[in-house]
């Protein structure tokens, strides 16, 4: 029963895929083959993972290096942002006056595009990797933000009530009674950040150059090879869906209710 | 010149008072006593007056029961004997001490069990001995928590989630967990409300074998709207009132010796005479032809 579920995932897995190379082969057909198709992208795709870690200079670097520098980037900027998100979303949640005071600033801030703080982060620490960290850690801040306090701010009163009645101290109350039942908010609002981070750090790497994924893409589109800038696209999504299913799995795996 | 013949003549009555032997005598004698309380809450709609000037003794290993429709404030005269509930008006006072919040010395028993649902069975119940019994040492902790647990048969269930737990093995956790910390009063809001008769049934039998370990020092006072309940478990039963403004319509004793036999007692004329009596006091209208009239 295991088993035969399991070939039909991977059947229908196969066929989604089939679906996907079709649409793409009839574009390329309709464009004329101005955007290369997929046969010829998978080509060069092979070629990029055969050496992705060689290194000619500051101009030419391998996709392998590329991503790295860019998944550093992400988790340095989503560790400061997700280190003043949570303090700051348990304080929210816990205490009407946090959240009156905090609130107002989070509504203002968490619409304006991550790339606007850019020049801000230029400004701050004089170096376009340094921006592009400080953007991300932008970027990240808010869905945690609001997920933490949110959770926190939902903690049902009976279980309030228990650290009242057996007189929890502070720090009882939080490791005991507050985290637990926020965990799964807040790591919901973590998987929902590094998702936003991910998209942002393509983005940000354009307007900073030098290194990255974004870069790579951009430098590909400068040197007028296509075929790199879909595989491109093909491994920032995927990338991205396995730093999503890491973060789901860690929310499986946390919240109490699952086991 | 008449304010310093006031100032005279109430000047020795203070010392009067704290010397006379009323309120000494009196005060030992209550594990709890409830003086002229009051509860109102803050709604949208205005001030709501749950409960009035309520006044209320329970001596010392005394069970009594809080009985009334619901929404009479039986809850929140509870709360304030617990201390989660402040009274807008009056004092309650419980070992002697005037409630001001909730306190070890009082060990409370939810209605939803109000288990924590990450936390083991064992867990649940070493973190608040743990919270409450500062003194002790960790192994004194984990004995006590081992105690508590196969007093009331759940030992082997010790590493289970609250989750994986019928409603009886839940409820016996949460009156596990009161017991631990060994509280001179047990405050019971609705505690088996939400099992079927039968577990109820034993939850009963279980309670008092508690109670009787205990050598009946626990004082117990527990909110119900069961009243064979209130009758097989308690000395006197209050009853309430519906709100709002909320007060006891009457206190009733209930004159059946102890140990009970739950199969035995409801043949005792006491135990009828006690039935009707507290059915007469929560309902006033008996025959379906009432109803019928009201159409």
């Amino acid at each position: 029963m295991k088993i035969k579920s399991l070939i039909f995932d991977v059947l229908y897995f196969i066929g989604s895929i089939a679906i996907l190379l079709g649409i793409w082969q009839i574009i390329t057909w309709v464009t004329k083959s101005e955007i290369p198709g997929p046969f010829k992208t998978l080509l060069v795709f092979g070629d990029m993972l055969k050496n992705p870690f060689y290194d000619n200079g500051p101009n030419d670097k391998g996709v392998g290096v590329q991503l790295i520098s860019s998944i550093g980037r992400v988790f340095l900027g989503f560790l400061f942002g997700s280190l003043l998100a949570i303090p700051l979303g348990i304080l929210m949640g816990s205490s009407k006056i946090g959240m009156r005071l905090i609130n107002p600033i989070v509504q203002i801030l968490r619409p304006v595009s991550p790339l606007a703080w850019f020049p801000l982060g230029l400004l701050a620490f004089k170096s376009a990797p340094s921006a592009t960290v400080f953007v991300i850690f932008i970027t990240s801040l808010w869905p945690t933000l609001i997920n933490t306090a949110f959770g926190v701010s939902s903690i049902p009163q009976d279980h309030i009530n228990v650290g009242k009645a057996y007189g929890f101290s502070k720090y009882k109350y939080i490791t005991k009674i507050l985290l637990p039942y926020a965990l799964p908010h807040i790591i919901t609002g973590l998987r929902l950040s590094i998702g936003v981070a991910w998209m942002v750090i393509v983005a940000g790497e354009m307007l900073s150059g030098g290194l990255g994924i974004g870069f790579f893409v951009w430098d590909s589109w400068n040197g007028g090879n296509l075929e790199k800038i879909l595989c491109a696209i093909l491994i920032i999504g995927i990338v991205g869906l396995l730093l999503d299913r890491a973060f789901s799995s860690l929310q499986n795996r946390l919240s109490y209710d699952k086991k | 010149m008449t304010k310093s013949n006031i100032a005279a003549f109430v000047a020795p009555n203070p010392i009067a008072s704290t010397t006379s032997a009323v309120t000494i005598e009196k005060k030992p004698t209550y594990s709890i006593d409830v003086q002229n309380i009051t509860v109102s809450f803050k709604t949208p709609k205005g001030i709501y007056t749950a409960i009035k000037d309520i006044s209320l003794t329970v001596k010392k290993g005394e069970i009594v029961a809080l009985i009334g429709h619901s929404g009479c404030g039986k809850s929140t005269l509870l709360g304030t004997i617990s201390g989660m509930t402040q009274p807008t008006e009056g004092v309650v006072i419980a070992n002697d001490k005037v409630v001001k919040g909730p306190g070890p010395d009082r060990g409370i028993v939810f209605q939803n069990y109000s288990l924590l649902p990450w936390l083991s069975v064992y867990k649940n119940i070493f973190e608040a001995v743990d919270s409450v019994l500062k003194g002790k040492s960790p192994s004194e902790k984990k004995a006590i928590t081992e105690t508590s647990l196969k007093m009331v048969n759940l030992w082997q269930h010790k590493d289970k989630l609250p989750s994986q737990l019928s409603g009886g093995m839940k409820q016996r956790v949460a009156i596990a967990r009161a017991f631990a910390i060994n509280p001179s009063i047990l405050l019971l809001d609705e505690p088996f409300g939400a099992l079927d008769a039968l577990t109820k049934g034993t939850m009963h039998i279980e309670l008092l074998k508690l109670w009787n370990l205990d050598n009946r020092n626990k004082t117990i006072v527990m909110v119900t709207h069961d009243i064979e309940e209130a009758i097989f478990l308690s000395d006197r039963v209050v009853v309430m009132n519906n709100g709002p403004a909320a007060t006891i319509k009457e206190i009733v004793d209930v004159p059946l010796p102890r140990p009970r036999n739950k199969k035995d007692i409801v043949h005792d004329p006491r135990y009828i005479e006690t039935h009707d009596k507290l059915m007469s006091l929560l309902f006033d209208k008996f025959s379906i032809d009432d109803i019928h009239m009201e159409e």
